[in-house]
């Protein structure tokens, strides 16, 4: 009996129903129609399920004499052919009439989010820009206005879900579909692969990140930044190990010889909330256990592990990426 | 035979049970006196008895037939250059029981049993097929051994010398196989050193078959890195680990700082439309390719890179294409980095490693490689 209270006791700390990934905690206009419509829809349930109920206890126990046949016709007809009917028809046009809102262009910043395995490439379009700012794992939307989402997927299909913002949309190879979505409260949310699409689905996240458009802007403009030199004595031999070892054959760190496109972009990586897609996080300590061995943490991720550097450079390496800001 | 049947009808069933354990045991027991006491004389100098080896050596002919052909032939294997490779390795590690062309197998080889052919007389009646099963299998209870690696592309230089022997004068054989002049630093007094190296890859590095990679370009620690591993079989080899078990542990260092010690000399050559390609891919120029920059590690490169990491500028097209098809097809080892390379080469085409191989043997050779050729998109030498 304790433990079975114990377990209920630590339901609410269930992952899926924090705050920051809960289709019941929305901070935009899209999720919130969803949770309003999910509220009216969980409320009507109820009143249903009494309702039947209510007639089953009434015809069987409390009264237990036939209906007359005007009665049972009125029932039958009225709650099982009218009544639905028309529920279903106002549910429907109410849900058909959100839609378009949901596919509606947004009203300046576009980001492209192409899903990887097991990361998502990010591409932000200001209006007008020509050259896309260049990020990873992290979407970052201004509050208050809509911006547009066009998804596209390297491989396989995935699925992009900010359950705290909107609704999901699939990433398929070779197309690219769209959505837009229109946060209103600044905060730290959670969006989450929910297409299954191999080993590491399960840990395929990121961090998504309302913010005041004034500060986005200011965001922007720095990501859009190169990177800036190492600040300390072991950056920059962290730096000079980064370029040594390869590194930039699958990564870009802009400012420097590394451009490789394979993976992650690590211009401004200590910016991110997260590391290695919602994962890790973002410290010195965990940079060094995913460069070691990522798949040890990602099963089938395709970046190789770099042990065989040993500790002392693993450490420089973390100290130059976490300076990465 | 009345009386045979006669008896046999007659038998009770419980007899013929009881008798026919009875032989099964000393059956058993027979056996067990031949192996136990030793009664079975295995001195070579009695040969089989009657028929044993006409039996033997039937089997031994037809289950090759049964068996070859598995790998096709690469179509240059009657090339020069693939007869000199396998006539180099042939020498380091067959001689010693088949002889070469101009010479006897000595006095003792003779007294084996089997008797190894001399190799002239060893590869008639066999054809190319047939000669790589036998070099990569060996044969079993005859003293021949199997390849010494799990490759199957490297027998094929052998069967290419194999393929050429029966003609070849002890002059030709000579001149395929005698070290260069210049390589004397690398003899030692007991006739083991590395002189031997020299066959292939000549005293200064630079081997004029593009077979056999130069390694003039290479830092000492990495052909030092790379020599261990061969010794190890982390490397995956039959030429390269007989080689390195041919000199000692203490050597090895040596040769490593010997074949490094050279400044590459030569100038690159300008690019095909292939080579050009090639450049693209090295440099991830085109992001669809999915294949990781090669340059960040193999150069050109802007910032120092670990030693560890092979200079490919200038080295020879068909060693880089025959080395990248290995790592693509998870044959090659190396060292503790190997990892990388192996998830670098996944995606890679054979059109892709075509490209990549024509490029890096288009750049001067140098153990640094320049940028002075164009970068994609430069647009200067683009086809």
């Amino acid at each position: 009996m304790r433990a079975g209270l114990a377990c209920l006791a630590l339901v609410p700390a269930l992952a899926a129903c924090e705050g920051r990934q809960s289709v019941l905690d929305p901070a935009g206009r899209d999720a919130a129609v969803m949770a309003e419509l999910f509220w009216w829809m969980l409320g009507g349930a109820v009143i249903l399920w009494l309702l039947v109920n209510g007639l089953m206890v009434y015809v069987s126990r409390l009264n237990r004499d036939a209906l007359s046949v005007r009665a049972a016709t009125l029932l039958v007809v009225g709650g099982g052919i009218v009544f639905p009917t028309v529920l279903l028809a106002v549910l429907l046009s109410y849900g058909l009439s959100e839609m378009p809102r949901q596919l509606a262009p947004g009203t300046g910043l576009s980001v492209r989010v192409t899903g990887e395995l097991w990361w998502w490439r990010m591409e932000y379009l200001p209006e007008g820009a020509e050259t896309p700012v260049i990020s990873a794992n992290e979407l970052r939307l201004p509050a208050g206005s809509r911006s547009e989402l066009r998804l596209g997927a390297n491989e396989v299909i995935h699925s992009f879900w900010v359950p705290a913002l909107g609704g999901k949309t699939d990433m398929i190879p070779g197309r690219e579909t769209r959505m837009s979505l229109e946060p209103l409260e600044p905060g730290e949310y959670r969006g989450q692969c929910a297409e299954f699409c191999g080993d590491s689905h399960a840990l395929m996240a990121f961090g998504a990140v309302v913010m005041e458009p004034e500060a986005f802007r200011e965001w922007l403009e720095h990501e859009a930044t190169d990177a800036a030199p190492p600040a300390t004595e072991a950056a920059r031999a962290g730096r000079a190990v980064f370029l040594a070892e390869g590194c930039g054959s699958c990564h870009t760190v802009r400012g420097t010889p590394a451009d490789g496109t394979i993976g992650p972009d690590l211009t401004h990586l200590a910016g991110r909330t997260t590391l290695a897609a919602g994962v890790l996080p973002m410290t010195a300590d965990a940079l060094k256990r995913w460069i070691a061995d990522p798949r040890a943490i990602k099963p089938g991720a395709r970046m190789p592990g770099f042990d065989h550097l040993g500790d002392a450079r693993l450490d420089l390496l973390a100290a130059y990426l976490e300076g990465l800001e | 035979m009345r009386w045979v049947r006669r008896h046999i009808a007659r038998l009770h069933p419980r007899t013929a049970v009881v008798t026919l354990a009875a032989l099964a045991v000393l059956g058993v027991l027979g056996a067990a006196a031949v192996v136990g006491l030793g009664l079975y004389n295995v001195s070579a100098h009695r040969g089989h008895l009657p028929g044993v080896s006409w039996m033997l050596a039937t089997t031994f002919e037809n289950s090759v037939r049964l068996r070859a052909g598995g790998d096709p032939p690469p179509a240059d294997l009657r090339s020069a250059e693939m007869v000199a490779l396998g006539a180099g390795h042939y020498a380091t590690a067959c001689t010693p029981c088949h002889a070469a062309p101009g010479q006897d197998r000595s006095a003792t080889v003779r007294e084996m049993k089997p008797e190894p052919p001399h190799i002239v007389e060893a590869v008639k009646g066999w054809n190319a097929a047939e000669l790589h099963w036998i070099v990569r299998e060996g044969v079993k209870m005859t003293g021949m051994p199997g390849w010494p690696s799990d490759r199957a592309d490297e027998v094929w230089p052998v069967v290419a010398f194999l393929l050429e022997v029966d003609a070849m004068t002890a002059e030709d054989y000579r001149a395929l196989t005698a070290a260069p002049a210049g390589a004397d630093e690398l003899a030692d007094a007991d006739g083991r050193g590395g002189a031997f190296c020299t066959v292939c890859h000549n005293s200064d590095g630079v081997s004029d078959n593009p077979r056999i990679p130069r390694l003039d370009i290479l830092s000492e620690e990495y052909i030092l890195r790379s020599l261990l591993a061969y010794r190890s079989g982390a490397r995956d080899s039959g030429i390269m680990e007989q080689a390195m078990s041919l000199v000692d542990e203490a050597e090895i260092a040596g040769l490593a700082a010997y074949f490094a010690r050279n400044t590459p000399e030569g100038d690159g050559a300008a690019l095909t439309e292939t080579a050009a390609r090639g450049r693209d891919l090295a440099y991830a120029a085109d992001p669809a390719a999915d294949v990781p920059a090669c340059r960040a590690c193999h150069g050109p490169w802007p910032e120092p890179r670990n030693a560890l990491f092979p200079s490919l500028a200038g080295q020879y097209a068909p060693y880089l294409r025959q080395q990248l098809r290995l790592w693509r097809d998870e044959q090659r080892g190396g060292g503790p980095a190997a990892e990388l390379m192996r998830q670098a080469s996944r995606e890679l085409t054979d059109e892709d490693i075509a490209a990549l191989a024509a490029y890096y043997a288009a750049l001067a050779p140098a153990k640094e490689p320049s940028d002075a050729q164009a970068r994609p998109g430069d647009g200067a030498d683009d086809p």
